[in-house]
This record gives C-alpha cells, structure tokens and sequence, in this order.
C-alpha cells in the first residue's frame, strides 16, 4: 500500500510554523504599524515553509469573505457533535421530512430530497425545477408533493393548479425510463413527454387537464380501465369515474403562469370567480350583474386595482365593506 | 501512472464488482433513497480511490461502511447548513435574494469551514466566527465572551493555527 499525495500543497505544514503565521495575522489584524507589516513580510520571505503557511491562511480568510454579513452564525454558530449512527438516522429523517418547505431560495433549487411538500399562499405563484429538469410552475393557492422513486416520477396535486413541463430525466440513477405522472383525488395523469395544466377544481370533485404539447393518458381512480389518452390542443374533464369529452383546449390556459388572467367576453359572475382565486377574502359578484361581459387582458399581481378599474368599463360599483369583503354590484343599487 | 497506483486502481476496480452493490444496497436500506445511496455509493470509492489505500480483502465492507458513514454525516451536515443558510436569506425579498450561483458558492464555503472548524474546541470556534464572519473586534469579543482581549487573541491564534495546519482544508 502506498499513500499518493497528487498535490504538493497538501503536504503537512510544520505545527510551529502554522502557529508563527496564525499570530501573524492576529497582530496584523487590528492597529498593524507599518513596521509590523514589514517584520511580517520579513518573515514570509526567511523560509519558503513561512510563505506557504502565509498563503494557506489567506485562504482561510478568503472563504470568510465569501459568507455575507449576518449569513454565517447561523450557519455555524451552533457547535455540532454527533455520533455516527445518529447521523444516519438523522439523515433518514430529514429526507423524508424535506426541508422546511416554502423556503424562497428553494423555489429555483433542484431537488434533492425523495418527497418533499411544496404550496402556494393565496395569490402568490412559484417556478420550480425538480431534479429531472421538469419545470412546474404553481398557481395560486396550490398545494403538491414531489415523490420520485427508482421507478416512477410522481407529483401529487392536493389541491389548485399547475403547469408541468415534464424534464429528460438525464440524471436518473436507476438508469432505466421513469414515467412522470401527476396525481390528483380522482386519478392519474401520466405524461409522455410533455406540457400541459392539471388543475384540482375547488368546488367540485373533479380535475381538468389540458395539453399544450405532445400528450397525456388518463387514468380515473374508480375506473382504472377507462384510460383515455388526450392529444395536444385538447382539454378534458375527470372525476373518480368518467372522463368527460375532450374539447379544444382553452388558448389561454396556462397564462397565468406570467401572471395573467385573459377575458374574452367572459361572464362577469365567472370573471370574479376566477379573479377570487387569487385573492383572500370573499369576493361576490350580484346577480344583477352576474351577464355583464368583460374583455381584456389582467394583471394578476394587482387584483384590488382590476377591481377598482371595472366601473370604467361596466356599469357597476365595487363596494367593500372589509379588505376581505368585495361585492360587485349594480351602479345604480348604490345610488343613495 | 506508477506501479503503485496501477496496483491500487487495479485493487479498487476489484473492490468495486465485489461489494459496490451490496454497498448500494446497505445505504439505500438507511438512507431511505435511491438517488443519495447512489451518491455516496459513488463518492465512497472516489475516496477510496483518493486516500491512495485499499483495505484488506477481508476488511472491505467495515472499511467501505466506515468510509460510507462518514460521507453520511457529511451530506447531512451540508443540508443542516444549507437549510440554516436558505432560512437566514428567505427573509430578503426577492429583489435581493442572491442568484443561485451565490447561493452554490456561499454554501460551499459555509461547508468548507464547518469541516475545518467543527475540531475546534467551542471558545476558540466562537472567537473567531465572531472575528470572521461578524466583523467585531478583539475588544468586543472579549466582552462578549466574558474574557481578557489577550485571552482572545490567543483563541483566535490557535483556531487559525488549526485551520492553516489542517491537511485537506482549502486546497483551492
């Protein structure tokens, strides 16, 4: 057996030595005179042993210039002992938990972890990319959990909507095709090879998928033998039990993923629903007005101001009685 | 390549069509998962193959367990410190929220010092993160820490000491 060192650099240093240079710095590093310093460079140059210390330590500090201010205690603060098979057990734990989810920096951080748990606050949208490369991009309200196994890619779609954008999957493990499916309470999605928008309708019990590209197969829950594979441009319904006929998918089905609501002569009454997901509170819309039709293209980010813009366009009024209380009434019911 | 470290790939390829899927197997049944036990199935006989040493026919699985728990707790601390370092940063908006390349750097640096660091006993650790990473001077820390500015500076020589003398510490 023989020990190879490829790098000369890793070669011990003297202990002696490391210590001479680690007071070094301590005496450079608050109110150094100009003599300290040229003793110090005096020093460095008596022995190349002394310059290779010198230029270790840079390095020691060079990295605690790479950590921000306030970032690092955190980090490191906290001395850590920990016995071996703790730490494997502990490791177990912590994958299966996943991280504490809703982190912001998670949002763009490949994942790592077997299952983990991802959602979204009412109006607020994410971008994730799993380890496969698949891209989901969540809308408001939404709630999923990521299970990858050896054999399967799976997504489970607890409740709101999502845009997949299924990934190559380069850096399987298992070595063998993972198909990627999307689960939701009334079945399977499972795609080949894809984009499309699976969404978990909040009042009723059941989930619409469209297909922006390629296709996907559905499998309903309590009917495993009516699959149905559905082509790009279509858009279907599901429950439990039966797939509903496919129809044209809806051209601007997945714009809320740039944080745009589009109306084409939409119902009022549908118009507000669809506006009320994205917002707390309750958002009511009066029979009265429940026809009116409404054309454009809006901005998700801002629903009060959609809100306060519509009496310029409709003959309505928009009365609050709380932030979280909205109805949408006629102009003239308000007249005093 | 020398003979030597012909022998020793030789010896390495040996110990990797024996015991790399039993291995496998044994990190998949702890850890849980597949991708990890892959990883550090992996990573194990790159470091194997690093530290220039093979071990005994009948000493394989101990040693490659043993090398394998140790690259266990070093991804666990490496998530401990990822998820202490996301939680610090999610409070920034996002306006200011590093890029991910930051992000991988920052990490990887926090990880390099934790290994050089966690030897050190806890005053001297301690001084010198507060020298380090929160820019306080001797005479604070000292005050912080309840000791004399010399007593500081002592801790904070024999830390640096540590972390200049340490073998694999920041080859980079």
């Amino acid at each position: 057996m023989s020990a190879i060192h490829p790098f000369d650099e890793a070669r011990p240093l003297d202990r002696a030595v490391a210590r001479e240079a680690a007071e070094w710095l301590v005496q450079l590093h608050e109110g150094a005179t100009a003599a300290d310093v040229a003793a110090c460079d005096r020093w460095r140059a008596a022995d190349p042993e002394h310059e290779r210390a010198w230029q270790r330590a840079q390095r020691v500090n060079a990295k605690f210039r790479v950590v921000p201010p306030g970032v690092g205690m955190p980090a490191l603060g906290r001395e850590v002992r920990m016995d071996r098979r703790a730490a494997l057990k502990a490791l177990t734990v912590l994958l299966v938990a996943g991280p504490a989810a809703g982190y912001l920096a998670y949002r763009e951080t490949p994942w790592r972890e077997w299952i983990s748990g991802e959602r979204t606050a009412t109006g607020e949208r994410r971008s994730l990319v799993l380890a496969d490369g698949t891209h989901v991009d969540l809308n408001t309200a939404t709630a999923i959990d990521v299970a990858f196994s050896a054999t399967e890619r799976r997504l489970i779609l607890n409740a709101g909507e999502i845009l997949v954008e299924t990934g190559p999957d380069a850096h399987n493990p298992s070595a063998s095709y993972r198909p990627f499916v999307v689960q939701t309470r009334q079945g399977r999605i499972r795609a080949l090879g894809t984009r499309f928008v699976v969404r978990q309708e909040s009042d009723e019990p059941a989930t619409r998928v469209a297909v922006l590209e390629s296709a996907v197969e559905i499998t309903p829950a309590a009917a495993p033998q009516d699959q149905r594979v559905i082509p790009a441009g279509q858009q279907a319904r599901f429950t439990a039990t039966r797939i509903g006929m496919p129809e044209p998918a809806d051209a601007h089905v997945a714009d809320w993923s740039h944080g745009v609501l589009f109306a084409d002569r939409m119902r009022l009454a549908d118009f507000a629903a669809e506006l009320s997901r994205y917002r707390t509170g309750l958002l009511r819309c009066d029979p009265a007005v429940a026809d009116l039709r409404i054309t454009g293209a809006f901005q998700l980010d801002n629903t009060d101001s959609i809100l306060a813009a519509l009496p310029d366009t409709l003959p309505v009024h928009v009365a609050y009685r709380t932030r979280y209380w909205v109805s949408i009434v006629a102009q003239e019911g308000v007249s005093r | 390549m020398s003979a030597a470290e012909l022998a020793l790939q030789q010896e390495v390829q040996t110990l990797y069509s024996d015991h790399h899927g039993w291995l496998y197997g044994w990190l998949r049944k702890r850890l849980g998962n597949a991708f990890d036990a892959a990883d550090l199935a992996h990573d194990t006989y790159v470091r194997v193959l690093a530290s220039g040493q093979a071990p005994q026919p009948d000493d394989s699985r101990r040693y490659l367990t043993q090398i394998a728990k140790g690259l266990a707790i070093d991804l666990y601390r490496r998530r401990q410190i990822e998820a202490a370092y996301l939680e610090t940063i999610a409070v920034l908006a996002s306006a200011e929220a590093p890029s991910e390349e930051t992000r991988a750097m920052v990490v990887e640096a926090l990880v390099e010092l934790d290994a050089l660091l966690h030897r050190l006993p806890a005053k001297a650790r301690q001084a010198l993160l507060l020298c380090k990473l929160d820019g306080l001077s001797y005479r604070e820390i000292a005050q912080q820490l309840k000791v004399s500015v010399s007593s500081v500076e002592k801790y904070i020589a024999s830390a640096l000491r540590i972390c200049i003398e340490a073998r694999n510490g920041l080859l980079g």
